[in-house]
């Protein structure tokens, strides 16, 4: 009884025009009779599932299935085949498969049914949707950063609102100092939003990489970065590499900018009231080093200031993290989000004299 | 301590940010007995057994408002705790054990209607300043959160469970008490103020 296996296969195979357009479409389909037996498989089903289709006519449908379906499957069929009512829209039903390997594949069905010489043949057509739920994670995943972005904005304009609130009042009962504060909290506001449109302009990944000269970026940053009496030392064997230069130089000037403000006090804009708490290298203006990685894949930032002292290693490159009081706490998160773009990573470290050491592997 | 200053409540300002307890003050002093510190180890110094009422920063170089907190709590004395911060509400306040939350920027208006209403809250017993903080959170919450996030949130679930259970309790109070109404609604209505 039933469609014997093989025999609609060698019908389509038949029929030129159906065979190609069945064969070569992209999506697989598969024909089953009512006991899930596999009567006919396309081409695609190999791409899809890692099966031959002689591999997988007469085996049951299952074989594509993850173990957890199984029991489910067999029921729904024999209830719909007792009932004839069908307990899902059967267009676009959204269900993983299992490939041959063992991983799952989100897969969009479509079933349809038919007769052929009075049997009923159940086919599904189905479409491997991994690039489309992968595009919906990630937009969930850019979702949920933008979220966290806009809340830590939002602290921190919060933060200085409040703080230029209280000033105004200290400054409005009769002390005109605090009228000059005023100015700094302005300013802090102002770098603020400055250092949000940076990182807002982070997010996308690397468009057309160029050669580039590390050394000079590393010079032109320098000079734009408000490095007071520090100085920088560039090695002369650092590598060229492939990126976006003036993203490159952003994540130089949010480097140096760390190490001026971190490695020395006497290099540090802001309040007077600013307490030593980077160790006893304080009035020495900083040195910045940049060079290149013992392997030769990637390059390093290092100063000789006191290093990351009491500040917290996994949460460096957070949004919004800080130790200063007057940082904005965006400048490493910048750096990460350029090294990201660029698929490269990032690590803080020590360095060999106690300082501050970023290394980007850039490969 | 003069004379005067004996009746007043005393109020503990912390905030890393010197202007920012120099405005808390300026705003409060009439009225209050005003402490000020800008950090958490000189603000646990400065909190005796006549401190009513702590406003805490959260976030804070040092020992942190969460922090903070927490050793208040271990502590021997047990003032109302108003978070005054900056810091967007998350999840993660329902386990502190704070009385109110309140965002930056404030003013001094807003500090003093916070303060009568926690220095209320000690004239009656446990119960209904737990109810009135659990309220305070879950409207804290909702100003925050979208209804999606609510509903999937453990967390949220659990407080308002919570808050249904401290409801019963004070509903059975009230009966005994009938000043207790004008609070209650107090708490239940509370707000307009915070968003």
């Amino acid at each position: 009884m039933g469609v014997a296996t093989g025999e609609l296969d060698a019908l389509v195979r038949d029929t030129e025009f159906f065979r190609s357009l069945v064969e070569n479409g992209s999506d697989a389909i598969v024909s089953i009779d009512e006991h899930s037996t596999i009567l006919y498989a396309n081409q695609s089903v190999e791409r899809v599932f890692g099966y031959a289709p002689e591999e997988l006519i007469g085996k049951k449908l299952t074989i594509i299935m993850p173990d957890r379906f199984r029991g489910d499957h067999f029921d729904a069929v024999d209830r719909y085949i007792e009932t004839g009512e069908r307990e899902l829209d059967w267009s676009d039903i959204q269900l993983p498969a299992e490939h041959r390997n063992g991983e799952e594949i989100p897969l969009s069905i479509t079933f349809e049914e038919h007769s052929y010489e009075g049997e009923r043949v159940f086919s599904g057509i189905m479409r491997d949707i991994s690039d489309r739920v992968e595009r919906e994670a990630e937009l969930e995943r850019q979702n949920e950063r933008l979220e966290r972005f806009a809340s830590l904005v939002a602290h921190d304009l919060r933060d200085p609102l409040q703080t230029a609130r209280a000033t105004l009042a200290v400054a409005q009962a009769g002390d005109d100092d605090a009228l000059d504060d005023l100015v700094d909290v302005f300013d802090r506001m102002d770098e603020l939003i400055g250092d949000v449109l940076t990182l807002a302009k982070q997010g996308q990944t690397v468009g057309d990489a160029v050669a580039v000269d590390l050394g000079s970026v590393a010079e032109d940053a320098w000079g734009t970065a408000d490095t007071g009496a520090a100085t920088l030392v560039v090695a002369d064997d650092l590598p060229t590499v492939a990126a976006d230069r003036e993203r490159v130089r952003t994540l130089f000037e949010n480097l140096f900018k760390n190490s001026v403000e971190h490695g020395s006090t006497s290099s540090r804009r802001g309040s007077a009231d600013d307490s030593v708490e980077h160790g006893s290298a304080a009035d020495d203006p900083v040195t910045v080093r940049v060079e290149p990685l013992a392997d030769g894949d990637g390059f390093a930032i290092a100063d000789d200031g006191p290093g990351f002292g009491d500040a917290d290693a996994d949460r460096l490159f957070d949004y919004g993290y800080t130790t200063s009081d007057d940082g904005t706490g965006f400048g490493l998160s910048i750096v990460d989000e350029v090294v990201r773009a660029h698929g490269w990573t990032v690590t803080a470290t020590a360095g060999d004299g106690g300082g501050a050491r970023f290394e980007v592997e850039t490969r | 301590m003069t004379g005067e200053s004996q009746g007043r409540s005393t109020v503990l300002v912390v905030d890393d940010e010197p202007r920012v307890c120099q405005a808390f003050e300026l705003w409060l002093d009439g009225k209050y007995r005003v402490v000020t510190a800008t950090d958490g180890e000189t603000a646990l110094e400065r909190l005796d057994g006549r401190v009513d009422v702590v406003l805490l920063d959260r976030h804070m170089p040092g020992l942190s408002g969460d922090e903070m907190l927490d050793r208040i709590r271990e502590g021997d004395h047990d003032p109302r705790v108003a978070m005054v911060t900056a810091v967007d509400p998350d999840f993660d306040i329902v386990d502190m054990p704070f009385d109110h939350y309140v965002s930056k920027p404030v003013d001094g208006k807003t500090l003093e209607e916070i303060i009568e209403r926690l220095l209320e809250l000690d004239r009656y017993d446990g119960s209904l300043s737990d109810f009135y903080a659990v309220t305070e959170k879950i409207a804290t919450l909702e100003a925050e959160k979208t209804s999606h996030e609510l509903e999937a949130s453990a967390e949220y679930g659990t407080l308002v469970e919570r808050r249904d259970r401290l409801e019963t309790a004070v509903n059975d109070q009230r009966a005994a008490v009938d000043d207790v109404e004008q609070l209650f609604e107090m708490a239940t209505g509370d707000r307009e103020d915070n968003t």
